[in-house]
């Protein structure tokens, strides 16, 4: 059938085309531009958000509460696992405390003591000395809850204040009055393994590397990260290794983890020390391991900012150190948990990864 | 001579102008040169002033962190011997110790640290050994100046002196320290003058320690990093260099149209570098204000100079105008006495022969011209001045002329009186003397007259008026020359002197 139009039906049928083919335009520029919009404030939001988590990792701008100290002078004692870098980062933070109270006309003096070498004995000398030394408060970063909760237990039951801090509490049930620092370790390591795991598609061997043994927060992270690994069918745990704190230790097992198990996929470090010398020794063997760990360890986080360690869980030593003062001042002055203090100040901890590194040096070390 | 006169005067008035318009013309062009000049000369000494500049600024900066660094060291030398003086036993000795030491030798966070690298400070005791690097050393020597990086960003000068042979509570030291905020030196660095001028304080690495802003393009950036996008490879690699070495040097770069000037100078044993740097327009446009203020001066000293120049020329040219109008009517002055001398009877004061000649010339020209109708001629003549002169004396016979003179000019006041002659006078008379004549010729006829009786002066008188068909003024005065003679020998007869 054919159709034959007139002149007129013929010029009606033209203007309808460009009619629909300027709608169409019209169309295709509003959603282009609606996508872009939207794309663009979704980046935005996203950057934001990703610049105010880096921003928010460490918080060093602390304030004293309103809390009154009913004493002039305290005098405390805090002893923790061993000399490092991780517990110069909480020093500060007691340092700031102590300064601001001390703008306030109230002393604060402490001994912050450690051994070259993590150990649970030691721990306890110290506390049994410190002990006899009239303290108002003593702090510990417990070396080994099973060792170290009975005393501390001994301790409050002879009338010591004793609290807990920064990243290893008493285990439970220890009289311990209070304790600030990191209440969620296994699910640092849980977190740090979940990511590794998607990274590696949930298939592959991994090796763990702990801290020192015993010592509550590198366990804790280590369960955390077997029992994550555990729920894969398709990955595997070669080896777990302690290296006592020491880069250098953690090097050399890496070194012999990687020789062990030369196509090893990944290594889960559980402390500070533990990605500095797994780091060193993936680039020196050229293995293609993802590395993912623990603190703020500068070399670390100049790793992360290379691309050799894939993701690092970042505490907030800062805080910890400005709260167990703080929380100190409290228990000096007779204040049992509650309404003045939890019995467990939480502190954050916040994974960054290579695209954060960049952020976290300038904000902890103001080098880029 | 008149003519003469005329161009000489004119020729030196417009030399003078002429001159002076040559000086007024060399003077601003000579200034405008100088302007030139100037501006040039501004130019180029701006490139090098702004590195002296600089280079002075980050001196002076350095010189101060020195000073600083070394002032610390002097206390914390004096505070480790007053420890030793202190036989300090217990910790909380030595804590009040440290205190007075902090506040009496104004050390911020002096602190001790023993054989076992534990610290000592005012408020706390710590184990150090994680957090300065320096107490890795089993033994210190000599004094140690450190940059620190910390946890937080925050970043400290650490300066550590070793402790010899000196114990505290029964432990061997091994060095005191302090640790300066860098941020506190920076507020010591931070002069009047940081509108115009930037300054950075970096380590050898090039990481700015101050963060302060070096200028739009270095900003706070590394200095090595930001530096390699705007200078040549060459400059920015003798730049790391100087850097890594502690050496001194300048970088030149462009930023927004403007030229920036940079230096750099080592803080002496401290691995740092202070960085000054200017833009060329800051020292271009405080060379060029004072530099605009001398042209200004120059300029209004300049136009001062053309004013009293043209002031003076202009006293002087009216002084050389006085001066020549004042020695033109001199001269006029002398040409008319001379003339007067020369058509002046010098012993009676009326005109002489030489002016009746004169006088002559100009009527016989009028006669011919038939432009004179009215003109009288009277002769006189002094009748007795022989017999004076001969019997009384010259002097007698020129009183007897002056006499006469004066008669003759009392009578005939609205004629022109000349002396012709030895005794023998002509008055030329017209208008109102030419219509009087008669009149005064009998008055005089009569005085005349009554002189011979009284024994005065007598003076023949004989007159003619012009008459029709006289060529000359001789003719008439021939006719009234005769006519004296007749009156002389009349008066003879009446008894007067006839010679």
């Amino acid at each position: 059938m054919s159709i034959v139009l007139n002149q007129s039906q013929n010029e009606d049928v033209e203007m309808c085309k460009r009619a629909k083919i300027k709608k169409t335009y019209m169309v295709v520029l509003t959603s282009v531009f609606l996508c872009t919009a939207c794309l663009r404030t979704v980046f935005a939001q996203t950057s934001a958000e990703s610049e105010d988590s880096v921003r928010s990792a460490v918080d060093f701008e602390h304030e004293l509460d309103s809390y009154e100290p009913l004493k002039n002078h305290y005098n405390f004692y805090f002893t923790y696992k061993t000399v490092h870098p991780w517990w110069d980062a909480v020093a500060l933070g007691m340092e700031e405390a102590q300064r601001q109270f001390l703008d306030r006309g109230i002393t604060i003096t402490y001994e912050y003591m450690a051994p070259d070498v993590a150990s649970a004995e030691d721990q306890r000398s110290r506390l049994l000395a410190a002990q006899e030394k009239g303290f108002d408060v003593i702090g510990v970063d417990v070396a080994d809850e099973k060792i170290i909760s009975p005393v501390l237990d001994e301790m409050v039951e002879s009338g010591t204040k004793v609290m807990t801090f920064s990243s290893s509490d008493a285990e439970e049930g220890c009289r311990r009055l209070a304790y600030v620092g990191n209440t969620h370790n296994y699910q640092d390591g849980a977190d740090l393994t979940e990511a590794l795991c998607e990274k590696l598609q949930y298939r592959g061997k991994i090796a763990i590397l702990v801290g020192t043994a015993g010592a509550p927060c590198h366990e804790d992270r280590a369960r955390g990260a077997r029992e994550t690994i555990e729920k894969y069918q398709d990955m595997e745990i070669t080896a777990t290794e302690y290296d006592m704190d020491s880069v250098d230790l953690a090097y050399d097992l890496t070194m012999k983890i990687l020789k062990d198990c030369p196509d090893l996929d990944g290594i889960i470090c559980c402390n500070m020390s533990n990605p500095v010398g797994a780091a060193r020794a993936v680039t020196e063997a050229g293995s293609s391991a993802v590395i993912v760990g623990m603190d703020h360890d500068e070399e670390a986080l100049r790793y992360l900012k290379d691309g050799v360690i894939y993701c690092l869980g970042v505490q907030d030593c800062y805080s910890i150190g400005f709260d167990t003062i703080q929380v100190a001042v409290k228990i000096a002055d007779g204040n049992l948990p509650g309404e003045l203090f939890p019995e467990k100040t939480d502190e954050i901890t916040t994974v960054v990864y290579q695209k954060d590194a960049a952020r976290v040096l300038d904000l902890l070390y103001g080098d880029i | 001579m008149e003519k003469d006169k005329h161009i000489t005067n004119k020729t030196f008035v417009l030399t003078a102008v002429l001159g002076s318009l040559l000086i007024m013309a060399m003077v601003i062009a000579n200034t405008l040169w100088s302007t030139k000049q100037i501006a040039s000369a501004t130019d180029e000494a701006v490139s090098a002033v702004s590195t002296f500049y600089l280079e002075e600024m980050a001196d002076r900066r350095a010189k101060i962190i020195t000073n600083m660094i070394n002032g610390t060291f002097e206390s914390m030398e004096r505070a480790l011997d007053y420890i030793d003086r202190e036989k300090v036993k217990t910790q909380e000795e030595l804590r009040e110790t440290i205190g007075r030491i902090n506040s009496l030798l104004t050390l911020k966070r002096f602190a001790l640290a023993d054989r076992d690298n534990i610290v000592y400070t005012q408020y706390t005791t710590y184990t150090g050994a994680s957090r300065h690097a320096f107490l890795s050393a089993e033994k210190l020597q000599d004094r140690i100046i450190s940059d620190v990086s910390f946890y937080g960003s925050s970043r400290q000068l650490c300066l550590v002196v070793p402790a010899r042979d000196l114990s505290v509570m029964g432990k061997s030291v091994k060095a005191c320290f302090v640790q300066l905020d860098i941020d506190d030196i920076v507020d010591l660095l931070a002069f009047e003058d940081q509108s115009r001028t930037f300054f950075g304080l970096y380590s050898g690495s090039g990481v700015n320690l101050s963060g302060t802003e070096l200028g739009p393009v270095i900003s706070d950036r590394n200095i090595l990093e930001a530096a390699k996008d705007v200078v040549s490879e060459d400059v920015w690699k003798k730049t790391c260099e100087d850097f890594e070495n502690g050496e001194e040097g300048s970088m030149r770069f462009s930023s927004g149209g403007a030229e920036e000037d940079l230096c750099y100078v080592p803080v002496k044993g401290t691995g740092w570098e202070i960085a000054a740097l200017t833009r060329d327009s800051v020292i271009k446009d405080q060379i060029r204000d004072i530099s605009d203020k001398n042209l200004e001066t120059s300029r209004n000293q300049m136009i001062f100079s053309l004013v009293c120049v043209l002031l003076l020329g202009v006293v002087l040219l009216a002084q050389l105008s006085m001066l020549s109008k004042r020695k033109l009517e001199k001269e006029k002055e002398t040409s008319r006495s001379f003339r007067n001398m020369a058509n002046k009877d010098s012993l009676t004061g009326v005109r002489n022969r030489h002016a009746y000649y004169e006088n002559e010339a100009s009527i016989n020209q009028q006669i011919q011209e038939n432009s004179l109708q009215k003109l009288a001629v009277v002769v006189c003549d002094i009748n007795g001045l022989k017999y004076v002169n001969d019997n009384i004396g010259h002097s007698a016979g020129d009183q007897l002329i002056k006499d006469a003179c004066s008669l003759i000019c009392e009578y005939f006041n609205h004629g022109a009186v000349f002396r012709v002659g030895g005794d023998e006078f002509a008055v030329l008379l017209q208008g109102t003397g030419y219509d009087t004549m008669m009149e005064t010729v009998d008055r005089f006829n009569r005085k005349a007259e009554a002189n011979i009786r009284e024994g005065r002066v007598v003076v023949s008188i004989g007159y003619s008026v012009l008459e029709p068909g006289d060529q000359y003024l001789h003719d008439v005065f021939e006719r009234a020359d005769q006519m004296m003679y007749e009156r002389k020998k009349e008066l003879k007869e009446m008894g007067a002197h006839s010679r």
